[in-house]
């Protein structure tokens, strides 16, 4: 049979069926598919005969509220955070603990002062590692969004939200997609496929990457820690707000001005509420979790190594002073009695940590970081944090990583700090820090907002078949980072924060 | 209304009625009667108008736009 006859045969067929039923072929098709279900499952499911309020019904009741469904979704973020961020604490020091020791072994078992014990020890102790230390974090986060969705309620929170989307021209359904990429992007923007209207799809699309991923949490777990130990769960909590109000908000802007049209219908199925099995969510934790733990293997392992050698070559630079022969000079002052034995140990702690800054400013990433700085200066950002988010194209945690590298430099034959404590103490030349809570604040919102990874960019890349989205959406979510951060960080100290 | 037709967004919460017919187009119609929205089906709203619906439509729940439940007819 040719296509000619087939399409024949179909209208034939069709014509026949309107014939005998009177009615169109569609209905007619429906009627007898939930038909056959219905017999068949007569026969199978036996159900008491006296129908109750189900159990879903009662919850939905409350959930689905019109006043109360937000306020509801709100709460059990917050909670989510909460939990997330008070039960992790004690795992991550166990981590944190097992990186130090390691360190301290590794830098003794390599020759002191060898490229090779710089490697090991800054490059992928003090990258890798800095991102190793919120793996608790990451599984926790996951863990509690494996209960919602197990349990039916994250198909309810795109319901809820469903008001809020229609505002801005969308609906409940886009919800789930930016629901997703509260866990990756990626596969949030591969869930737009769901929505059928071009406009929704592409809208839907562009604003998933302000969904803040798993990635950006060990940013967040890093500053907070360092700087609001006691409120971590709130601050967590706002971010991540943060990010669903700036979807929202560009949402709305893309729909008046780059996509304009009347929002499509909304229909979509709520899965009854199930109590979520341990077996399940552990299984939705793990699939995710791990994913996290072979990044951190892989790419950010590859990315770490590449900032170590960038922040360590030329390995010799020539430096303004001769820092040997001061350090020569100050040991034999001592000998011949001229200063006390604390003073020449502090000479030459200064000299040596001295050296260390300016081989860092003279190596290849002090000179990208001297590009960068100007741009970032004005959110209150140095070199570092510069690079730290310049590394952070292609994933997230390596600005923990580059921070991790860029802080373990130099410091080698120390008792290594925690990364936390190392940028608590960093200034600038003038002698103020570095690192406030309003610096650290704007850091998290920047690193929110800005450019996705490259992994993000590329599945945008697919899911448009076109270079025209990925590379609007990564220049649009710089600049609204740079906008937004550069409101919070100069209206933070306008109001006498920072 | 007696024997009239009413849009599923009149419907009061806990109220059961009868699909009768669908005022959109063809792929619109083609997609609910593929969710089991078809002519002559009965349905339970558990949640009603203002904001999204939820319908209880062969043992499954369905969560309905606004828009769309002014669209279906029911009795």
């Amino acid at each position: 049979m040719d296509r000619r006859e087939i399409l024949d045969q179909v209208r034939k067929s069709s014509e026949h069926l309107k014939g005998i039923f009177d009615d169109e072929v569609e209905t007619i098709v429906v009627d007898r598919r939930y038909g056959f279900i219905n017999g068949i499952y007569k026969r199978a499911v036996s159900r008491p005969a006296i129908e109750r309020l189900s159990a879903s019904d009662k919850i939905d009741r409350i959930v689905l509220n019109r006043v109360l469904g937000i306020p509801i979704f709100l709460f059990l973020m917050w909670l989510m955070f909460k939990f997330t961020f008070t039960l992790s604490e004690v795992p991550m020091g166990w981590v944190e603990s097992g990186q130090e020791w390691l360190g301290n072994v590794c830098s003794r078992f390599f020759p002191e002062g060898s490229a090779f014990q710089s490697l090991v020890v800054e490059g992928i102790i003090g990258g890798v590692g800095s991102v190793i230390i919120f793996v608790p974090i990451i599984f926790l986060l996951f863990f509690c969004m494996a209960i919602l969705e197990d349990s039916g309620y994250m198909a309810r929170a795109a319901f809820v939200m469903d008001r809020f989307m229609h505002k801005i021209g969308l609906h409940g359904r886009s919800f789930i997609p930016m629901i997703l990429g509260l866990g990756c992007n990626i596969p949030g923007i591969m869930a737009c496929r769901t929505i059928d209207q071009e406009r929704d799809r592409l809208t839907t699309i562009l604003v998933n990457p302000f969904m803040s991923c798993g990635a950006r949490l060990p940013v967040y777990a890093l500053l907070i820690g360092a700087f609001f130990p006691e409120k971590g769960g709130t601050v967590l909590y706002s971010i991540y707000i943060l990010g669903i109000a700036m979807a929202i908000i560009m949402a709305k802007i893309f729909r008046k001005y780059l996509f304009p049209g009347p929002t499509a219908p909304f229909v979509m199925e709520l899965p009854p509420y199930r109590m979520p099995t341990i077996k399940g969510v552990i299984i939705h934790m793990w699939e995710r979790g791990v994913l996290y733990l072979k990044k951190a293997g892989t790419i950010i392992l590859a990315g770490c190594v590449l900032v170590w050698f960038l922040g360590n070559f030329p390995w010799n630079p020539e430096y303004s002073k001769d820092y040997d022969r001061l350090k020569q000079e100050a040991m034999s002052d001592l000998a011949s009695g001229l200063i006390m034995k604390e003073a020449m140990d502090e000479t030459i702690a200064n000299l040596e940590s001295e050296q260390a800054r300016e081989k860092m400013e003279k190596s290849y990433l002090g000179h990208l970081g001297r590009i960068i700085e100007p741009v970032v200066k004005p959110l209150g950002f140095d070199w570092k944090i510069g690079v730290g988010l310049f590394g952070g194209f292609i994933a997230k945690e390596i600005v923990v990583g580059t921070l991790g590298t860029l802080y373990a430099v130099g410091e080698a034959d120390e008792e290594s700090a925690p990364l936390r404590e190392r940028i608590q103490k960093d200034t600038w030349p003038d002698g103020k820090k570095i690192y406030t809570p309003l610096t650290a604040f704007t850091l998290m919102v920047f690193t929110l907002l800005y450019m996705p990874c490259v992994a993000a960019i590329g599945v945008i890349y697919r899911e448009t078949n076109s270079w025209k989205w990925p590379l609007f959406a990564a220049g649009y979510t710089t600049a609204v980072a740079w906008i937004v951060s550069f409101i919070v960080y100069q209206g933070g100290k306008l109001i006498g924060l920072g | 209304m007696k024997g009239g037709f009413m849009p599923l967004s009149m419907v009061n919460p806990g109220e059961e009625v009868t699909l009768m017919a669908i005022h959109a187009g063809y792929g619109l119609q083609s997609r609910l009667f593929s969710m089991g929205l078809s002519p002559g089906v009965k349905m339970k709203v558990v949640k009603g108008a203002p904001g999204p619906l939820v319908v209880l439509v062969r043992d499954t729940r369905l969560a309905l736009g606004c828009g769309m439940a002014h669209k279906i007819m029911v009795r």
